[in-house]
């Protein structure tokens, strides 16, 4: 163990306190695509990636936890789930751990810091890719993130935190006009 | 921005290895998972994630520890240890070292501010991550999965604290290996 000196919280803060406590949930459409033009989605791309936490890593409990989720939320908006190779979106998927510092204040003018107490937490974030399976472009990308502190170690946690991620990343998709 | 006090390194260390001392263990497994219906099992190649550290997983102290610990624990499950023929389970491990920061608790409290804010003492160390995957051998697919976390300081370079970092960590990860239905 080494110590690090001091760091001023402040240039973490930034970082860390979109982070804290609460699943933040992004999306980003490409202009000039338009998902509702798609109707059958498959797992094409699947690639092993390292997530930055070796609980996770190739753990199948996490993965297909997240795989039935996506399914169930596309289901649910009209999308069918078809062989690799015959649909018309390819979903990929992203998982990434990392440790992230929550200033809690002290990175505010000293007399907003009284009593203020700084803390590490891990910072878990899925992301979830919609691409057109034949040009391969990127069509939607929807993530989430948010403190993870103590949920990998407890399988229901994960579980709901997954669920609740999945679900609210694929809200996000546009509503139909029609 | 006025010059802060700096606690002496001794102390910022001590404070924070207390923080990181104690061993985290924990596991995932199938839900509808009948260990009873496995007897065999056999050490299997392991996959190439998560990644290992060559510090743990080339160190042959290490390995042999580990393995016979965990061949123990099988042992007194009623598991069977099958070279000879194909077995049910099949078992490895990945032994991985990751940076990680910790804050010092009694410096954030104190909180020695100043105009810009108040500086904060991080610490970094190594965690060491055990993990354990018990995969059935015919499906390919894994069943359990155990692991134990811990600061990695000083069982490095002696192998009397390793022996009982891995003592404690088979311990109590096979503490949480599901009982036949």
């Amino acid at each position: 163990m080494r110590p690090l000196g001091r760091l001023t919280v402040a240039v973490l803060g930034a970082l860390a306190l979109t982070a804290c406590a609460t699943t933040n949930v992004r999306s980003y459409v490409v202009r000039g695509m338009d998902v509702h033009q798609y109707r059958t989605y498959g797992w094409g791309l699947a690639d092993e990636q390292a997530t930055g936490d070796p609980r996770l890593d190739n753990n199948r409990f996490f993965q297909e936890r997240i795989e039935a989720a996506v399914e169930r939320n596309l289901n649910a908006r009209g999308f069918e789930k078809t062989g690799a190779g015959e649909s018309d979106l390819l979903i990929r998927y992203y998982a990434s751990v990392e440790q992230l510092v929550n200033a809690d204040g002290a990175d505010l003018p000293y007399a907003a810091c009284d009593g203020c107490r700084p803390f590490v937490f891990d910072s878990g974030t899925i992301v979830i890719d919609l691409i057109d399976a034949r040009s391969r472009r990127l069509v939607w990308r929807g993530w989430a993130e948010g403190d993870i502190d103590g949920v990998v170690d407890h399988q229901a946690w994960m579980e709901k935190r997954v669920d609740d991620a999945v679900a609210r990343i694929l809200e996000k998709l546009p509503r139909s006009v029609s | 921005m006025p010059r802060l006090i700096t606690l002496t390194i001794a102390a910022i260390g001590t404070l924070t290895f207390a923080g990181c001392a104690t061993m985290n263990v924990s596991s995932h497994v199938e839900r509808s998972l009948d260990i009873g219906r496995y007897h065999t099992y056999d050490w299997g190649p392991a996959d190439a994630l998560p990644a290992g550290d060559a510090r743990l997983e080339r160190d042959p102290f290490f390995q042999d520890h580990l393995r016979g610990e965990v061949e123990k624990a099988m042992a007194r499950r009623g598991f069977e240890w099958s070279t000879d023929r194909a077995p049910d389970l099949l078992l490895h491990y990945h032994a991985n070292i990751t940076e990680r920061i910790d804050i010092d608790r009694l410096d954030a409290q104190r909180g020695y501010c100043g105009e810009n804010g108040c500086d904060v003492a991080t610490v970094q160390y190594e965690a060491g991550t055990l993990v354990i995957d018990v995969i059935d051998a015919r499906t390919n697919r894994l069943l359990w999965r155990g692991w134990a976390q811990s600061a990695v300081r000083g069982m490095l370079a002696n192998q009397d604290t390793m022996a009982r970092q891995i003592n404690e960590a088979v311990a109590r990860m096979f503490a949480e290996f599901p009982a036949p239905l």
